[in-house]
């Protein structure tokens, strides 16, 4: 068993996001104690209601008796179930915090971090793992507290009967609750070999899942499936075992249960036999004995799954302690136009970074001058490190050596925040939020207006597409609806929701088809007007209306100069390029 | 319960068939065991009425203690029955669904055998198989069921008619109906799924576009969405929760006022002394069980109901009809189809084969001819892929024929497999196994067959250096091997199988150009008619005829020099 993780990475993450509902944690408490308590009086009164009917009280007495113990059984319930639903709303209010804390954390994280973590690990650990805390969260306060009082309270109820009695009740939960952790405990190893059994076999199905377009055609099918039966029945023997072993901890329970009732009626009948007991009192006992076998059960896996949530709160804690590798600066930009240099750049991606393997990712001793209001386009094969060049400028990356200057300061100096509201980034992938148009044009702002919105859209020659919105701006869109040019116009549209000084497109018609294209043509004249521009592309048509071009090739400036003349010059890579109208050319 | 023919019952009728005798044993054991709870009820008004001085059959208090031990024991006893027959039965089930559904798989169209991630698809495999394994205890759960409330119905009855009436009969009703209106909460629960689904999927968004997220400086913006999404989750849960909490305490209480209700009745039976205690202990403990009872058949309905959406499940991978699920697949993958004689040519005529995004491979025609080389060239994207997987019918086919001597193949997918052709996709699969398992794939070949095969695909040198050569463990999908070696052992497996046409989807790039060249040179030897994807230098040069697609048609053919003649840069 593990025992990694110390009460303390407990207490820290539960005080810090409980503290805030201690009033909530008191009601809990105070619904606990009071279900318990009526819980416990509820056999107590059906016994007292023996008693008086044997000894023949009247009948609007005994009527008395049963009101009382169906009243006390009503307010029990009612007690329980408020303690059950402010556990549980607790329980979300602060794992939802947790989460929105985790996730401001990851975002704050540089692409360093995130080229270490798929999406789907970080939606395990931000969702998967805080979930699992939250019904831990829940099952502590409501089952866990309640289990262990109504055990308490059970010995403390017998023992106003017979002391023996209660003691030797008392024994039997200890000696049970050991008694079924060790059956569980001998289970264990055997579930895990199961468990690693059936993974094996998944894992070999998955291949074969993987391999089918190989095995289909190479005639492999039927050896596929003959590994597929071995593995079935090497896993067979081993499954048995282990289910059988977990069956095993329920007949133990039965048997120790099978006690309980054998300690409750014997003590009972030798207590009435004695004299020392009414009739009543027995019932009561039994009646107790019966309630025992639902928080023992509840205890014990409650108990399994604490030891379960181990590993996440691990995870969770780990996420917590990644510090970002980006500093903020403090400078601001001004209005207008901004200019842009390169000032020797250097920057390579760490060896290990999955999202760039096979590509020839660095950039080396780049230097150029953008002044405001000029548009430069940026050719070059993939790899060649267009897009690190428009990462440094959005301070997504941070360069190795040199400078990378926006309206004359260098970036690093600069208030991220502010730099990113100055320079707009529209990339060729496009994100689609699954929320309405709106939230993913102002991507979720709460002050944008609709009919400013609406305007602009019209003035961008948008209207009709609008228009053929079935809930126009709050239609419901997601990735799957939207065609690749949609999804592009939203990422320009996004862009317009800013003043930006810098625009930077990078490859953003590259995917698109003529119709669309055309769409998006106006919409585009529009965004470059009067700012400074960087038009990343690899087709050389969508550079003519540029002022610059700037060639890279493997991560160094091939060629830089005015559009103009490099289309004069005779030789030039710019000049091969319009002409034969492919980039194969720079092979 | 519904009365019109549920549809799972074929499928449970099957995974019955297989294994009656194991099916009838562990049905008996969990009737026995299910109707048990009978007994100690019956215990308990013996005990409490001995007390009483009014012992039943005579039987003294300390039988009938002996008699509560001995029942639990053989409850025990009865539970270990059937905990083992039925384990075993299940599991049995469970892999007849599984290994057909895969059958089915490995019969589809080899590069879209499955439209769903692996994962996705395991898991189907996994849980759905298993829901629908459980499927089979329905009917005799069901039988169980009835013989308890059946059972438990009589002894009361004879106990006291007017109080079974009256109040256990309307307890068990509520009861009954309660559970009923929880199944039918299918509202509350879904909404609180959907909510769920709604904060992991915009979790997930959110982190696929954290880049774009950080360049927009959208971040506090994206929190305060999740904020709301996070807050709606936990108002849908808590209201799910909580209503799920209300019909445990309307359930539990329920049991309590059948208790309460059953004082009051008998009060004054209780004073006469018509009433025993020990009846009272029976009723209380019955009415106990009840509530657990109406909980086990609202369980047996929902995973029945639950069932049925496992079932779709399995036959939405399986894509086809249910007799998949049932029958036990007709000896599989075996290459079928006519006799076809030893490739003479081979005659591509229009082909065309297009993805959901509108690209893929348009009217491409062309010849290959026994001993030649053919090679596809183009740019990344150009179709080359698209174009050997429709040839192969590992994709389907939008359009076109191909004929094999002349001869009009009907079922290109089962037609092009061994040992006419055999194929290496551009990232070979592997599985785990030793290299000879991986190469041989289940054809018997012998030292000498995978030798040859292995020599042929330049692998030879490898294999003798690795310490166990052709029994070294390759490990999950091949990650022992380097790129280039697994690719060879794919290459190997194709030659063991002596194909009339070899089809390799860019076999170099994972080569150095010295094995390149050994490679090549092995293939050029033997004779082997080949039809090759590239854009390797070596492998255009030495092509009998290229084909150059350009945007998924195939824009000029010819030999290299012929094209570069031409002016065009297929380089």
């Amino acid at each position: 068993m593990r025992n990694a993780v110390p009460i303390a990475s407990y207490r820290d993450l539960l005080s810090r996001y409980l503290r805030p509902h201690a009033p909530a944690a008191l009601a809990l408490g105070a619904c606990l104690l009071l279900s318990t308590g009526l819980a416990l009086a509820a056999p107590a009164i059906a016994g007292a209601f023996i008693d008086a009917a044997i000894a023949k009280v009247p009948l609007a007495a005994l009527g008395r008796l049963a009101a009382l113990f169906l009243l006390t059984a009503l307010f029990a319930q009612a007690a329980a179930l408020g303690a059950t639903v402010i556990g549980e709303r607790v329980a979300w209010q602060a794992t939802n915090a947790l989460r929105l804390d985790l996730a401001r954390h990851l975002l704050s994280l540089d692409r360093a971090f995130h080229a270490r973590h798929l999406p789907g690990e970080l939606i395990e650990r931000v969702d998967g793992d805080v979930s699992s805390l939250a019904s831990l969260l829940s099952a502590v306060a409501a089952d866990l507290l309640g289990s262990a009082l109504l055990l308490l309270g059970l010995v403390a109820a017998l023992w106003r009967l017979d002391g023996l009695l209660a003691l030797s009740f008392g024994g039997f939960v200890a000696l049970t609750a050991a008694l079924l952790e060790f059956v569980r405990r001998r289970a264990v190893p055997l579930q895990q070999r199961s468990r690693s059994r059936g993974a094996d076999f998944y894992g070999l199905a998955g291949e074969v899942l993987e391999a089918t377009e190989d095995l289909r055609a190479n005639g492999g099918g039927a050896y596929a499936l003959s590994r597929l039966r071995a593995g079935l029945l090497t896993w067979l023997p081993t499954y048995v075992r282990a289910e059988v072993a977990g069956y095993g901890v329920w007949i133990a329970a039965l048997c120790a249960f099978g006690v309980a009732d054998g300690i409750a009626y014997g003590f009972g009948a030798q207590l009435y036999l004695a004299r020392a007991l009414p009739l009543g009192s027995v019932y009561t006992i039994v009646a107790y004995a019966a309630l025992v076998a639902r928080p023992l059960g509840t205890l014990r896996e409650r108990l399994a799954e604490l030891q379960g949530a181990d590993a996440g709160i691990l995870r969770i804690q780990a996420l917590l302690s990644e510090r970002p590798a980006l500093r903020d600066g403090e400078g601001l930009l001004p209005g207008g136009p901004l200019d842009v240099a390169f000032d020797g750049v250097r920057f390579a991606y760490p060896g290990r970074d999955p999202s760039n393997a096979g590509q020839l990712p660095a950039l080396s001793d780049i230097s150029f001058r953008l002044a405001a209001g000029r548009r430069l386009g940026v050719l070059g094969r993939s790899g060649a490190g267009k897009s690190t060049l428009a990462r440094l400028l959005m301070r997504l990356l941070d360069a190795q050596e040199g400078r990378v200057l926006v309206g004359g300061q260098d970036v690093r100096r600069l208030r991220i925040s502010d730099l990113r509201e100055r320079v707009a980034y529209v990339t060729q992938e496009v994100q689609i939020f699954r929320a309405s148009l709106k939230d993913n044009i102002t991507l979720f702002d709460p002050a944008a207006r609709d009919a400013s919105l609406r305007e602009q859209l019209q003035a961008l020659g948008l209207g009709p597409w609008l228009a053929r919105q079935p809930q126009g701006l709050e239609t419901q869109i997601s990735g799957a609806s939207l065609s690749a040019g949609e999804a592009q116009l939203i990422a320009l549209l996004r862009a317009f929701q800013k003043e930006p000084g810098v625009v930077v497109l990078d490859e953003v018609t590259s995917r698109l088809d003529p119709e669309t294209e055309q769409l998006l043509e106006h919409a585009l004249e529009l965004l470059l007007a009067g700012r400074t521009a960087i038009v990343i592309a690899h087709r050389v048509q969508t550079l003519e209306s540029m002022d610059d071009i700037l060639v890279l090739d493997c991560g160094r400036v091939a060629e830089h100069g005015a559009r103009k003349a490099l289309e004069r010059a005779e030789g030039s890579r710019y000049a091969r390029l319009r002409a034969s109208g492919f980039l194969e050319v720079l092979d | 319960m519904r009365t019109s023919a549920p549809s799972q019952a074929p499928f449970v009728r099957a995974l019955v068939r297989a294994q009656p005798l194991a099916y009838a044993t562990t049905a008996l054991a969990w009737i026995v065991w299910n109707s048990w709870p009978l007994v100690p009820g019956v215990l308990a008004q013996w005990f409490f009425d001995a007390l009483g001085g009014k012992a039943p059959f005579g039987l003294g208090v300390a039988a009938i203690l002996a008699l509560f031990v001995a029942s639990g024991a053989a409850r025990a006893g009865v539970m270990g029955v059937a905990a083992k027959s039925g384990v075993r039965l299940r599991f049995r089930m469970r892999a007849q669904l599984q290994t057909r559904v895969i059958a089915r798989i490995l019969r589809l169209p080899g590069a879209q055998a499955i439209d769903v991630p692996v994962g996705e698809a395991i898991s189907t495999l996994r849980d759905d198989a298993e829901a629908g394994a459980l499927a089979a205890d329905w009917p005799y759960d069901a039988v169980a069921g009835l013989v308890f409330a059946g059972g438990g119905l009589l002894i009361l009855f004879q106990v006291n008619a007017r109080l079974t009436l009256l109040v256990f009969l309307p307890i068990s009703l509520l009861l009954a109906l309660g559970n009923l209106a929880r199944s039918r909460l299918v509202g509350v629960r879904a909404q609180s799924r959907q909510a769920t689904a709604d904060v992991t999927a915009a979790i997930g968004e959110v982190f696929h576009s954290v880049e774009a997220i950080q360049a927009a400086g959208a971040e506090q913006r994206v929190l305060q969405h999740l904020a709301g999404l996070g807050d709606a989750r936990r108002r849908a849960m808590v209201r799910d929760k909580a209503l799920g909490a209300l019909f445990d305490a309307v359930f539990l209480y329920a049991m309590q006022l059948g208790a309460g209700l059953v004082l009051l009745f008998a009060a004054s039976a209780m004073r006469s002394g018509s009433f025993t205690v020990g009846d009272f202990a029976l009723f209380a403990t019955y009415l106990m069980q009840v509530a657990d009872f109406m909980g086990f058949v609202g369980y047996l309905i929902s995973s029945y109901q639950q069932s049925a959406v496992s079932f779709a499940r399995l036959l939405r991978l399986a894509r086809g009809e249910p007799e998949v699920l049932m029958r036990e697949p007709a000896v599989p993958l075996a290459a079928a189809g006519e006799a076809l004689g030893p490739l003479q040519d081979l005659a591509v005529r229009d082909l065309s084969c297009l993805h959901p995004g509108g690209e893929g491979i348009r009217g491409a025609s062309f010849t290959l001819r026994r001993g030649t080389i053919t090679v596809v060239t183009g740019r990344l994207g150009a179709g080359k892929t698209t174009l050997l997987r429709a040839l192969l019918g590992l994709l389907p086919q939008a359009g076109g024929e191909v004929l094999w001597n002349g001869r009009l193949l009907t079922e290109p997918s089962d037609a092009m497999t061994p040992p006419r052709v055999a194929y290496v996709p551009q990232v070979p699969s592997l599985l785990s196994g030793t290299i000879a398992e991986n190469i041989a794939l289940g054809k018997p070949a012998s030292p000498a067959d995978l030798r040859r095969a292995v020599q042929a695909a330049a692998l030879l040198e490898d294999l003798d250096s690795l310490p166990e050569a052709f029994a070294t463990e390759i490990g999950a999908r091949g990650v022992r091997l380097s790129g280039g070696q697994a690719q060879r052992v794919a290459i190997a497996r194709a030659l063991l199988r002596q194909p009339d046409l070899l089809v390799l989807d860019d076999p170099t790039s994972a080569l150095d150009p010295e094995t390149e060249r050994r490679l090549l040179t092995a293939l050029s030897r033997s004779g082997q008619t080949c039809l090759i994807a590239t854009s390797s230098t070596l492998l255009l040069q030495q092509a009998d005829q290229l084909l150059w697609l350009v945007d998924g048609s195939i824009a000029a053919i010819g030999s290299f020099d012929e094209l570069t003649a031409r002016g065009l840069r297929v380089r």
